[in-house]
């Protein structure tokens, strides 16, 4: 063959299609693929040395018991722990990527804490006769809440503040028959493990318009229309005959009337979304209290605690009396609308909050101050509506704050004069002197009494992620419950029942959420709204189009969604702070196109 | 002389779907065991990467009549016959004998999506980006998965960085296999609800097993052949019908 240029093409040619029916090229795609895997956008996980730490998780009142695998100190997974008494083993998925809230991009970073204690210091100086300094505590029960109550009681003219919180405990363990008003019990009312161990035990009948999560895995379900709950409680009280409730509630007489004798069977308890429903009196009536219903218990406190300023709902207090309020936002816990609060300032009032974010009431605060987020800081956690027993556990910090943070219990009782002291450890002492109780160590699955305990043994232990219980003893029934229900409001122009479909805590939220929420609508987003089709038809929505939700208190930019399965005069939407402000104390809407 | 041989085991999973309240937590202990990012904010459902994913479904009927259950739906680890693994050009899918488990090798992966349109069940998901995290958010990853890059396919693998760490473990105390309480996937540690088990098929003794041979347990697409190993179970005739969403025209062929 002679080397002619076509020669030369041709071998060349042949050379690279026989190539192809070699291993080379496929490898070369595989060596390509490994060197990929490895650039440098790619981050490389931390290795080190892998050890388990324990932990109780502060996000929610449950404050269910953590194992946290770490490496080199740093938690990368968490997880329940099974032979918890309290948490069963149970996390939600806010718990179980709670380990990446101090990184997340919104958290608060900075804040003015030097100028903010000037503030406070000033508006206290000249704060006129009949005027207050103020702690709102979203989160009460805590030893935290403590050293609020103590502060506000050594200003003198302190206030207290808290949301309604219920006295009383609910013992799933003791139902046979739940009767639950709308209140999510599977989707964040207690605590997870304990609600669903218990779940095999008691029957569940939900009432509520639309059908949640709750509603999904209920026994039965009675949809009723919206606000007509009061019709159902006077007839499980009879003092409403079945016919008349089954007109009122669109409901059939036979599933009333099963109801009715699913209530009357005995260790029955009703539940209700708000603490403070006047549907829970409806317990009264049919002998839960004391049974089901009992008196919440709180783990003893050193005695000169016990002057401290009592608890006063916000709805409470003296209208434009509050000079100085100092918000406690650093745990999500029961919101209080800004609607209600603001008419408690006065005219020249400073707010200042403690947040771990710019959401929530840093709208409203000349201050806002960064706070620890769950879990860098050492807290404990009161008792959740599901815990009978008296409990102290300590949520032991995972790792050092990833900014700098200023702790509000310090800070407040900083500002009244409070001499510095560990309280958590001042409550620890004081509650092993009492002897009572036992003390449970997750890291060895070890329950010792608390008489067996050196004081110093107590408090490691509870500093390793142990926790404190007192069960047994008598069951006390609650304070009283409240007046029964009334019949429904009056609505006035706005047609709608806003129905809170999805629990949100507040907060920050690990950025993976996005796995629940765009990344599966598995959960709903807080700018959608749920319509049917015949009210969606009178407001000119398209599904998938824009609209605004109008409350008596503003509006809200949203996307619709058309479900058949929604009933008319319902709007679903995700609850939150920010549907909390939107609706104020009316949950009435209207929903027009953008 | 006899030389002890392995026993061969075929993990899967039964979910009961009565149980499941649509919480999320094995999506969220998926994410967090497998390393896998948050997408970026352009990003929607179907660009999301959820190893599994928990769908709502209902009965289509209108209110009050509606009924709704959460699914979650997973890798359904088919047998020899696995869609996925016939059709991927670079044998970055194989279905372990030992073990019945359908891995994938995102290193081989030529990110293709055949493997994706193959798959019935939609259990596969595509990095669209780079994997990135919230700056430090990185500190937190699990050192027992490698972060997958952009381009790949990817998919449950029944946490195979804990199936790793329990033989470890086994080998450590002298044993060739596996005891079932070191290996349990993050999704069925998780669940508070206890609708997930995981187990070995061929031990029938293990609650999995049971659970497979309830009259109300069933599986996805099973007219299609694929044998998965995830089996689901509910006592609601309309959640078993749906889900082998016969063809709305009526025409099935042999293969369904």
């Amino acid at each position: 063959m002679t080397a002619t240029r076509r020669n030369l093409l041709k071998f060349a040619g042949g050379g690279a299609a026989g190539a192809l029916l070699t291993p080379a090229p496929w490898r070369l795609i595989t060596d390509t693929a490994l060197w990929s895997e490895n650039w440098p956008g790619i981050p490389r996980p931390a290795r080190g040395e892998i050890r388990e730490r324990f932990t109780h998780c502060t996000l929610c009142p449950a404050g269910c018991a953590v194992r946290a695998r770490c490496v080199s100190g740093q938690p990368v997974s968490l997880a329940g722990v099974k032979p918890h008494p309290l948490s069963n083993g149970g996390l939600c998925p806010w718990g179980i990527a709670g380990h990446h809230l101090p990184y997340h991009p919104a958290r608060l970073r900075k804040g003015q804490a030097q100028e903010a204690m000037a503030a406070a210091a000033r508006a206290i100086a000249e704060g006129a006769s009949g005027e207050y300094a103020a702690v709102l505590d979203l989160r009460p029960g805590r030893t935290a809440s403590w050293t609020h109550r103590r502060a506000m009681a050594a200003l003198g003219n302190g206030l207290y503040l808290v949301p309604r919180q219920p006295a009383y405990s609910i013992d799933l363990a003791a139902a046979r028959t739940v009767v639950s008003f709308g209140a999510p019990l599977f989707d964040g009312w207690g605590t997870p493990g304990n609600v669903f161990g218990a779940r095999a035990h008691f029957r569940l009948i939900q009432i509520e318009p639309v059908e949640t999560r709750t509603a999904a895995l209920a026994d039965m379900w009675l949809p009723i229309r919206p606000g007509t709950e009061a019709a159902i409680a006077a007839a499980i009280a009879g003092d409403l005959s079945v016919a008349d409730a089954a007109r009122l509630t669109g409901i059939e007489e036979e599933a009333i009337g099963a109801v009715w004798e699913a209530a009357q069977i005995g260790s029955t308890v009703v539940l209700a979304p708000e603490p403070g429903s006047p549907l829970m009196s409806l317990n009264e009536r049919l002998g839960a209290l004391g049974h089901t219903v009992v008196a919440r218990r709180e783990a003893p406190v050193p005695d000169a605690w016990k002057a401290a300023a009592p608890a006063t709902e916000v709805v409470a207090a003296p209208d434009g009396a509050i000079r100085l309020l100092l918000i406690d936002e650093s745990l999500p816990g029961g919101y209080v609308p800004w609607s209600v609060i603001e008419p408690k300032l006065a005219a020249n009032a400073t707010v200042i909050v403690f947040s771990s974010t710019a959401a929530g009431y840093a709208r409203h605060a000349q201050y806002t101050l960064p706070a620890p987020v769950y879990p860098e800081a050492a807290e404990d956690i009161g008792p959740a509506i599901d815990t009978v027993a008296a409990v102290f556990r300590i949520a032991a910090p995972l790792g050092a704050p990833a900014v700098p943070v200023v702790n509000p219990a310090e800070f407040v009782a900083q500002i009244a004069g409070l001499p510095r002291g560990d309280a958590l450890r001042e409550r620890a002492d004081s509650i092993h002197k009492t002897g009572r109780g036992r003390l449970l160590s997750y890291r060895d699955r070890m329950s010792t009494l608390t008489r067996e305990l050196t004081a110093e043994d107590f408090w490691r232990t509870l500093n390793q992620g142990g926790c404190w219980l007192e069960e047994g003893g008598q069951k006390m029934a609650p304070p009283g419950l409240g007046a029964p229900p009334a019949g429904p409001a009056p609505h006035g122009d706005l047609p709608l029942a806003v129905v809170i479909v999805e629990s949100n805590r507040g907060g920050l939220a690990s950025p993976l959420m996005s796995k629940l929420e765009r990344e599966s609508s598995l959960r709903m987003a807080a700018n959608r709204v749920v319509l049917s089709p015949a009210d969606a038809q009178s407001g000119g929505i398209e599904d998938g189009g824009r609209c605004v939700l109008e409350t008596a208190c503003g509006g809200m930019d949203a996307w619709a969604t058309i479900d058949p399965g929604v009933p008319a005069g319902v709007v679903e939407v995700a609850g939150g702070p920010r549907m909390a402000d939107l609706c104020g104390s009316s949950f009435r809407a209207r929903v027009v196109r953008a | 002389m006899t030389v002890p041989t392995r026993r061969t085991v075929r993990y899967g999973m039964s979910i009961d779907i009565d149980k499941c309240n649509g919480c999320g937590a094995c999506m969220l202990a998926c994410a967090v065991e497998n390393n896998i990012p948050p997408v970026p904010e352009a990003a929607n459902d179907r660009k999301g990467i959820t190893w599994i994913r928990v769908y709502k479904v209902n009965n289509h009927r209108a209110y009050p009549a509606r009924r709704t259950v959460f699914v979650p739906v997973l890798c359904q680890q088919c047998g020899h016959d696995a869609p996925c693994a016939h059709v991927c050009p670079q044998q970055a899918v194989d279905v372990d004998p030992a073990t019945g488990i359908v891995g994938q090798m995102p290193e081989r992966c030529l990110g293709c999506r055949y493997c994706m349109v193959a798959c019935p069940y939609h259990a596969r998901y595509f990095n669209w980006w780079d994997p990135k995290w919230p700056p430090g958010m990185e500190k937190t990853l699990n050192p027992d998965v490698a972060p997958r890059m952009r381009g790949v396919v990817e998919k449950c693998s029944f946490c195979h960085g804990r199936r790793h760490a329990a033989q470890q473990k086994a080998a450590a105390a002298g044993r060739r296999e596996i005891d079932g309480d070191d290996y349990v996937p993050a999704c069925v540690e998780a669940c508070p609800t206890g609708a997930l088990r995981f187990g070995d098929l061929n031990d029938a003794s293990t609650e999995v097993a049971q659970d497979a041979q309830r009259p109300e347990s069933f599986r996805l697409l099973e007219k299609l052949g694929t044998e998965p190993k995830i089996h689901y179970r509910s006592r609601r005739d309309w959640v078993r019908e749906i889900a082998n969403a016969p063809r709305p025209d009526g025409k099935e062929g042999p293969r369904g």
